[in-house]
């Protein structure tokens, strides 16, 4: 009894303030990551599905609806609760550390920003109860206005979520521009705090349109208005312009924190100063910008004003010119560096080779007469997942492989994420690249069943996905046993010169003991005064 | 339940260096992405104006809304008579101001719902065609930033009772005189492309 | 610190001038409108009026014209997105 009452009147341990509201940025951050990649586990769950029934031609484990919602919130779940929201949840954790400031501009708006995530999650999945959504992740009208009431909560849930990201937006950029200690100009921000930056612009000018849009749907099927109701003169096609002027800079959303962590990952191990920083900061504005104007290219096949097509496909393949001053950059940061091949470096590289056959694809898609023939069909689908599996999901690894001894202050177990690295990368071209050939040959997308001839490649598919799945155990048990046995990492394990890496692992809840005050340049390397540690001591991973 | 010490003093003079108050900068990024949300609706309902014409725009009231449009004008001159007050110092003058601005809020809504009621006997509903779902879905949301507002105006008002507001600290009257005078000019859009044009 | 700005020597116009202004806008608007013409006159009319008056309240009220330049960068900035997808959406 009496050690009961002395413990309950101790201070609540250390772990506990991950489970309540808290206004830590570094707290929200881990709330942040670990809650999306719950999620992302969920969303994979639901891929080991879609990938089960398509093993074989016929429907057989799950029929068509079912399959159909499984595919829709499969979807749903890996982009507006899982690349989303984890790419702003390594922004709460490393903006404010990279700039030198003490926390976010507007902390309980960020803890906000955070508890919006589970409700929006649990709506969505709650939709599961009520007949799930079913119209795929674009939620086409009119289909997604007839679909049964899960698609409400659906519609609700991207609501709740879009709501997040903005008041995310909202809370780093007001940070960057008026927190940076001293000496931090707008040239010295390290490159994933641009990525950040050119992200929030383009949440704050398409997320509400989304919201909007997503409103019309609720209210058409809550109160009966008429906006997407065909008998009554509604037009599908507006909902199209709503959604993919939000949808299509989502790719971007989802992509450039991600091009931020590799450029923060490539400088680190090739021990060189990155190549073209300018370019790179300026390249992930330049795809902001871009990336609003491209969005009816999703629409050539829905009948709209062929004198807008040649535009349309002109921009879209514009943005392949910023996107290749990024990877050319990479190129070149790594070119002659002194290479480690650390599980992080690994990532950024895999995200090099797969992201570009995702970018590269892209393009062929712009391009009106290809994208015509292969429209609604496979080729989309492996287009889609190179981009957004083997560009952003590769990008999250990197980041969270770099910075797990910053936040745990362990270094996680190099073998186990070698091994991971591989099975992912392995998995992820089997999985992908034979839906290509799918595509071409005519395989459609979001069906139960397809013709016995596509056996092969629905079947490498299937292996691969399967392998995918499997590869993230030896993430999540890296990831637990290092939290206790992984050695201890220091302040800087790797070395590295930008800011968050200049306190102590985990830093303390002021950040810095000292405020800092920056006189170099985040990638500065090879520059003998600036070694942040005793000359001789070896990095990890050297 | 944990104590957060509060901010540095000086964890805000990268903004000052620039002439940005961080609230300030919160606020109008905010209301940029208002601008969007907006947009949407606005596009939606022009699209239907554009392609879908019906002839149940003749049952707008054009008169009784060009008094509802006085009054949200004048809404937004006594809120920066407010903020004016406050910066002489003269507190008390302001929180008249600012009920006065509470007043011609629930004015504007009060209108705004006797026009509704009237179109609804009129027939004209949120599902009696593309045009009254876009427009109750548009003028609807622009009275619920109303109404948004005026919630705001009072709390602005309790805060400048309790003497929260002085001469040289009053960013909370400003910001949300922004956002008011925003919604300001949300209606002066709207009464052009739903009354005029 | 910075040494204080410079006093404003000029005048800042009255907010009570500017809601004049407004209300006089508003007041010819209602007065066209009543008037019956053709909508294809009256609409650029309508437009530019309305342009005027938002451009009024964002200047004076919202006190954009002496504030910093990128509150106005993040007000305008949108408001050219918009017209440009309201346009373009219209259209396809």
């Amino acid at each position: 009894m009496k050690s009961l009452v002395s413990r309950l009147r101790q201070p609540a341990p250390a772990w506990l303030r991950y489970f309540g509201w808290n206004t830590d940025h570094k707290v929200i951050g881990v709330q942040y990551l670990v809650t999306t990649f719950f999620f992302f586990l969920v969303g994979g769950a639901l891929a080991m599905v879609v990938r089960t029934e398509l093993l074989q031609p016929g429907v057989d484990v799950v029929n068509g609806t079912q399959y159909n919602r499984v595919m829709t919130n499969h979807g749903s779940l890996m982009i507006f609760l899982w690349v989303i929201p984890v790419l702003a949840g390594f922004g709460n954790y490393f903006v404010p550390l990279m700039i030198g400031a003490r926390d976010m501009a507007f902390p309980r708006m960020n803890a906000l920003s955070f508890w919006l995530i589970p409700p929006g999650g649990l709506l969505m999945i709650a939709s599961f109860f009520a007949g799930a959504a079913e119209a795929g992740w674009t939620a086409y009208v009119p289909l997604s206005i007839r679909t049964p009431d899960g698609q409400t909560l659906w519609a609700l849930g991207v609501i709740v979520l879009g709501t997040s990201s903005i008041l995310g937006a909202v809370n780093f950029l007001t940070t960057i521009v008026t927190m940076r200690a001293p000496g931090m100009t707008l040239w010295r921000l390290p490159l994933f705090v641009w990525g950040i930056i050119a992200t929030s612009l383009l949440v704050l000018s398409a997320t509400p349109v989304l919201t909007a849009g997503l409103i019309m749907v609720a209210l058409d099927r809550l109160v009966g208005t008429q906006f997407f109701a065909v008998a009554g003169g509604g037009d599908p096609v507006l909902w199209q312009n709503l959604f993919w002027f939000y949808s299509h800079p989502a790719v971007y959303i989802m992509i450039l924190p991600g091009m931020g962590i590799i450029s923060e990952v490539f400088p680190v191990f090739s021990r060189k100063p990155i190549f073209g920083y300018r370019m790179i900061a300026l390249s992930s504005l330049a795809i902001a910008v871009l990336g609003l104007t491209v969005w009816a290219h999703h629409m050539f096949t829905s009948g709209m004003d062929p004198r807008l097509r040649i535009p349309y496909m002109v921009s879209s393949m514009v943005i392949a010119v910023p996107t290749g001053v990024k990877i050319f950059s990479w190129l070149a940061t790594i070119w002659n560096g002194k290479l480690r091949f650390t599980t992080p470096m690994l990532f950024a590289m895999g995200f090099i080779s797969q992201f570009l056959i995702g970018g590269l694809t892209g393009i062929f898609l712009a391009a009106i007469p290809v994208d015509l023939h292969v429209h609604d069909t496979y080729f989309v689908v492996a287009h889609l997942h190179f981009v957004l599996f083997g560009g952003s999901v590769s990008a999250i690894y990197a980041g969270l492989y770099y910075w797990y001894p910053k936040i745990t202050g362990r270094m996680y177990d190099e073998r186990l994420g070698q091994a991971h690295f591989w099975m992912n990368f392995i998995g992820m071209s089997l999985t992908y690249l034979p839906m290509f050939l799918a595509g071409l040959q005519g395989m459609p997308r979001r069906v139960a069943d397809y013709d016995p001839n596509f056996l092969v490649p629905n079947q490498l598919a299937s292996f691969g996905g399967f392998l995918l799945g499997i590869s993230v155990l030896p993430f999540l048990y890296n990831a637990f046993v290092s939290l206790r046995s992984g050695k201890e990492a220091g302040g800087n394990p790797w070395r590295a010169l930008t800011l968050e890496w200049q306190t102590s692992s985990p830093p303390p809840q002021h950040n810095f003991e000292q405020e800092p005050v920056i006189t170099h340049g985040p990638y500065d390397y090879g520059e003998g005064h600036l070694a942040p540690h005793p000359a001789g001591a070896p990095a990890a991973g050297e | 339940m944990e104590y957060t010490k509060p901010m540095h003093e000086d964890a805000f003079r990268a903004g000052r260096a620039l002439g940005l108050d961080h609230l300030k900068l919160g606020v109008w990024l905010f209301i940029g992405s208002e601008v969007m949300f907006f947009g949407g609706l606005i596009a939606a309902f022009l699209f239907y104006k554009v392609n879908n014409p019906t002839p149940e725009s003749a049952l707008l009231d054009v008169g009784l809304v060009g008094i509802n449009t006085f009054v949200l004008l004048a809404s937004s001159l006594t809120v920066v008579s407010a903020l004016a007050a406050v910066g002489r110092g003269d507190v008390a003058s302001m929180n008249l101001y600012l009920i006065a601005t509470i007043v011609l809020g629930v004015a504007f809504l009060s209108g705004q719902a006797y026009e509704f009621v009237s179109l609804f006997r009129h027939g004209l509903t949120l599902s009696s065609s593309v045009f009254g779902s876009s427009f109750f879905t548009l003028t609807g949301f622009h009275g619920l930033h109303v109404l948004v507002g005026v919630a705001w105006a009072l709390s602005t008002f309790f805060r400048g009772m309790r003497g929260n507001y002085t001469r040289d600290e009053h960013i909370g009257v400003e910001v949300f005189g922004l956002y008011w005078h925003f919604v300001d000019i949300v209606w002066i859009v709207l009464f052009t492309v739903i009354y005029l044009i | 610190m910075e040494s204080p700005a410079p006093p404003v020597t000029r005048r800042p116009i009255s907010y009570a001038l500017v809601f004049l202004v407004l209300a006089i806008i508003t007041a010819v608007e209602l007065g066209v409108k009543g008037l019956g013409l053709p909508r294809a006159a009256t609409n650029v009319l309508f437009l530019l009026l309305s342009l005027g008056k938002a451009t009024m309240v964002a200047a004076f009220y919202m006190h954009l014209r002496r504030d910093s330049r990128m509150y106005t960068a993040i007000f305008l900035l949108p408001v050219i997105l918009f017209v440009v997808f309201a346009l373009l959406t219209i259209v396809i």
